[in-house]
């Protein structure tokens, strides 16, 4: 069977995190969310994918290139415009024929979900897990295993039972879009419910991993959950007085210093160095030519590659963009924030610092809990910093 | 210039030859052909891409044979210049990469004994030399007739009356051996090889290979057998495919940040000091061809800035024909391909001079890099397109590191300056793709020169050898007459050639030549002559004096060529797109140039 991932979309809730990435490519467990993806759907037999590229689709052409090194055959489609999620699947029309499936390519799916979905039986299907949180999402209602309706981000509770976004479908459902795109619809889910009137369309319950990171701070979700199955490597140099416990996965020409102590699951890349003197805490990832300097703390955060910590920076419940800078003792310290998000305040439980790529924090800095620091911001020493700062500003 | 394949195992040779033919088109396409043993040798050759020949050409039954694709050195590309070339008697065929240099008084003792020949090249006096040598062992006579041959070559040949093994010979022009499981295989370069192994066997200068479908037997001349261990090859053929873009080219150039992060990785934190830069020279000369001479003359400004060494950039086919003087520079050796002939020939050249030598390649186990005492590698992984991208910036960020650690090992640089200068590093490959972003605007600023029939580049200080790669990239792939200046040298000449039809691309980032240029530009833009600028991102006022302008991060002066050749990579991309040129394969150039 073939899959269509849909990962044409750009990711503006991401802040600065989707600077120059689309967002199926930000890493979690040090891989983009769309390579977990494929990896999953390989896993479980599925070997030919379509990708439906948009925004900055040549970082995932030349990521994945023709998927063999991932154990996948990937053709591309292209998105110009990013309508929706049906137009996103029409773009993908000519390269599949039969049964297929939908995927998001920024949702973190674990094997047992893909399985649920390929296993389901024949005629189209919808993924659908329970979500503590159903107002963000499709809510769908079943009746005898069937989709009776779906309930587009309801501002009353209806069900807890949400629409992954991960469907079994086949040719039938292009004339469906065809007739809603002429309405200006141009989302799946709407499809799914038109299908579901002319013939059943089935609600599998999937108790597989399903997790979507819509926000920034989701990442980190993401992150630990990846970092459940990080292989125990040790490449590298480990000096003597290092104490690892736990699984840790550690990349060639990386150097950890000694005194330093690391309890996993933690996944450092290549090129890294680490103390003398750190403390790297789970679940955190350090990507490929990290440093962390003296007597810094890193603790359930991600370290995207390039990023340079100065001497003593405390790092909490935070996320750094590729190449960002802190100079030092930078504290980003966990704790309840509201976030605003493309104009939307979010109360979240327990956030540090959102750093953008290439961002640069001068010596002292305090970043507040919640603080969105933008891509390639310069902010001078000793800076208190809250609320958001937008990419490229300057803080003295 | 040209690729050469041979197979002998147990399935059909004929699609097998062809198809790792197809992979060492960069290596030249002006004409190609194929011999098969089966019953006697068949061959068959013509004019054109190797799809040209799969068009014309039958399949023949036989697991034994050889293919070659040429790029026209002696005899101009035609069907009877093609390889392979046959002897008298049609029993044996031969293909052969390289230059014979005493091919024409070979030529002539030969026609005297009562050869007759076919062709105008160098190659098929081969043929009939080994001919002449023949008397019922190929590998003898092989042996014989390459004491008589001087010049470069890695030859195949096979025999009619024995149909069971390829001979194969290198001298000073690339071959490898690929080994698999009840068939063997041989190539000029490994992405030929590797839809079927990873293991292969380097053969060096002067040894011959006996290969057949269960063994691969190496001698040197004088016919001593020569163990060797097999070699795994860790990248894999998907490196080679387009995955989704339309061109090698714009995949590779995509690919940049990725060959600067991969190029630097492990590099950073612990750069692997020894003494070898310590002491022992008291100047460094950089020495390269084509677009690796541009990077050279980039490092030229990156060494004594950061070094503090005197250094200087020389053409390879220059520097190996010079006279040595007195001094004993170290000598750096810039080769994408680490196979390019003259630099090679360079870097043989200072090791009889006594200089210390220091390769920088994109290829493990290239020849160069067993030339040379020391090498760096740049990861920029396969670069297939012909005109250089990836592997270019990936040389800049390998000179960036080897002047830290030459700074380092020589104390003429402080580990603070040190540690600044990683950090500027670490940002280069952002700086990449914030230009690589813009690609879109790129485009449409190529649509309105791409009917340009003469392009001028203008630069300074360490902008200025990238011009010359700009102008270099649009020339070869878009076939647009361009040149490049020192932004101060317009005046003494070629300004006479400035008008309304000589579109200008003026390098104009924010350093201490800025002024100097907006002068220049004032000059360019007083005769009429339209002007792109590249500039520093945020500097306002340039949009005001030129027509366009492509901004690139603000990085320190002396990383700047790193962001700025990017868009004109991408300029001459879609120049050549637009003009619907064979980007990825451009007329009479080819990838390595393995003659001289």
């Amino acid at each position: 069977m073939k899959a269509v991932v849909l990962a044409a979309g750009e990711g503006a809730r991401m802040g600065p995190f989707t600077a120059s990435e689309p967002k199926v490519m930000i890493p979690v467990g040090n891989r983009p969310i769309l390579e977990h993806v494929i990896g999953a759907l390989v896993d479980e037999g599925v070997h030919d994918v379509v990708l439906v590229v948009g925004y900055r689709r040549e970082r995932i052409m030349s990521h994945f290139q023709d998927g063999k090194a991932f154990g996948a055959r990937i053709e591309y489609a292209v998105q110009n415009k990013q309508l929706g999620t049906a137009h996103s699947l029409v773009e993908a029309r000519a390269k599949v024929s039969g049964p297929f499936l939908v995927v998001n390519g920024s949702n973190l799916m674990d094997r047992q979900a893909i399985s649920d979905l390929v296993s389901g039986g024949t005629g189209p299907s919808v993924l659908i897990t329970e979500s503590d949180n159903p107002s963000k999402y499709g809510v769908v209602l079943v009746s005898a295993d069937r989709v009776a309706r779906i309930v587009e981000k309801p501002r009353e509770p209806v069900g807890n039972l949400i629409n992954t976004g991960a469907y079994a479908l086949d040719e039938s459902i292009f004339p469906v879009i065809e007739a809603l795109e002429k309405q200006g619809k141009h989302d799946l889910p709407s499809a799914i419910e038109a299908l579901s009137a002319t013939r059943p369309v089935r609600a599998i319950r999937t108790n597989g991993v399903w997790m979507d990171a819509l926000y920034p701070w989701d990442l980190l979700k993401l992150n630990a959950e990846v970092l459940k199955g990080v292989h125990d490597v040790k490449a590298g140099t480990i000096e003597k007085g290092v104490t690892i416990r736990g699984k840790v996965s550690i990349g060639d020409g990386t150097v950890l210093r000694a005194g330093t102590y690391i309890q996993g699951p933690v996944s450092i890349g290549e090129g890294c160095e680490v103390g003398p003197h750190a403390v790297i805490l789970a679940a955190t990832s350090l990507g490929d030519n990290v440093h962390v300097g003296p007597f810094g703390l890193v603790d359930n955060s991600i370290l995207m590659d390039d990023v340079d910590i100065g001497p003593g920076c405390i790092l909490q419940d935070s996320v750094a963009g590729m190449g960002a800078k802190l100079r030092a003792a930078v504290a980003a310290p966990r704790g309840p924030a509201s976030v605003q998000v493309e104009g939307e305040w979010h109360e979240v439980e327990s956030v540090g610092g959102l750093i953008g790529e290439d961002a640069e924090i001068g010596a002292g800095g305090v970043i507040e809990s919640g603080a969105v620091i933008g891509a390639r911001a310069r902010v001078g020493a000793n800076a208190r910093l809250r609320g958001t700062i937008p990419d490229g500003g300057i803080v003295v | 210039m040209c690729g050469i394949v041979g197979y002998a195992g147990y399935r059909q040779a004929y699609p097998i030859l062809l198809e790792c033919l197809k992979r060492l088109e960069y290596r030249g396409y002006d004409s190609a052909g194929i011999a098969i043993a089966g019953s006697g040798i068949t061959v068959q050759k013509d004019k054109g891409y190797i799809s040209r020949l799969e068009e014309t050409a039958e399949p023949v039954a036989g697991t034994l044979g050889i293919a070659h694709t040429r790029w026209a050195t002696h005899g101009p590309p035609s069907k009877e210049n093609a390889h392979p070339h046959i002897d008298c008697s049609g029993d044996l065929a031969l293909v052969h990469n390289g230059i014979i240099e005493n091919h024409q008084e070979l030529r002539e003792r030969l026609k005297a004994e009562g050869h007759v020949f076919r062709s105008e090249t160098d190659t098929e006096v081969a043929a009939h030399l080994i001919e002449s040598h023949y008397h019922g062992n190929l590998e003898t006579a092989v042996r014989t007739a390459l004491q008589e041959v001087r010049g470069s070559y890695a030859f195949a040949v096979i025999h009619a009356k024995e149909p069971d093994r390829i001979v194969a010979a290198r001298n000073e022009s690339p071959l490898v051996v690929g080994l698999g499981t009840d068939e063997n295989f041989l190539a000029s370069d490994i992405p030929a090889l590797l839809k079927h192994t990873n293991r292969v066997l380097y053969v060096m200068d002067g040894e011959i290979v006996v290969l057949g479908r269960d063994s691969a037997r190496i001698t040197d001349y004088a016919g001593k057998t020569i163990e060797r261990e097999p070699q795994r090859i860790t990248w894999t053929l998907e490196d080679a495919e387009k995955g989704g873009f339309e061109h090698f080219m714009l995949k590779e150039i995509f690919e940049e940040p990725q060959a600067i992060h991969d190029t630097l990785l492990g590099r950073i934190a612990e750069p692997e000091l020894n003494s070898f830069f310590r002491e022992g020279y008291t100047g460094i000369k950089l020495v390269a061809c084509g677009t690796s001479y541009h990077a050279a003359l980039v490092g030229k400004y990156i060494l004594e800035e950061v070094a503090r060494v005197p250094t200087t950039a020389e053409i390879a086919s220059e520097y190996r024909y010079s006279k040595a003087p007195a001094d004993r520079p170290l000598v750096i050796l810039l080769s994408q391909s680490g196979e390019t002939a003259d630099t090679l020939g360079a870097c043989r050249e200072a090791n009889r001079r006594g200089c210390k030598t220091f390769a920088i390649t994109n290829i493990i186990g290239s020849s160069l890099s067993r030339e040379a005492q020391r090498t760096m590698l740049t990861r920029a992984g396969i670069e297939i397109g012909v005109a250089a991208t990836k592997t270019f910036v990936a040389q800049l960020a390998a000179l960036y590191l080897l002047a830290i650690r030459i700074g380092l090992e020589r104390a003429t640089l402080g580990v603070e300056e040190a540690n600044r200068l990683k950090e500027e590093l670490r940002r280069l490959p952002r700086a990449v793709q914030a230009v690589l972003n813009q690609a879109p605007y790129i485009e449409g600023l190529a649509l309105e020169y791409a009917k340009a029939r003469d392009v001028f580049f203008i630069g300074r200080h360490v902008e200025y050898p990238i011009a010359m790669e700009g102008a270099l990239k649009l020339k070869e792939i878009s076939y647009i007459h361009a040149e490049a200046y020192a932004a101060g040298e317009l005046k003494h000449g070629p300004l006479a050639l400035v008008g309304s039809d000589t579109p200008v691309i003026a390098i104009v980032t924010r350093d201490h030549t800025y002024e100097k240029m907006l002068s220049n530009i004032r000059e360019v833009d007083a005769r009429g002559a339209p002007v792109l600028a590249i500039g520093t991102e945020g500097d306002k006022d340039l949009g005001k004096v030129v027509d366009n302008v492509i901004y690139v991060p603000a990085v320190p002066p002396l990383f700047a060529p790193v962001p700025v050749v990017v868009p004109l990579q991408l300029f001459a991309y879609h120049v050549a797109r637009i003009r619907g040129c064979a980007i990825d394969k451009p007329r009479n150039l080819a990838k390595s140039v393995t003659v001289e």
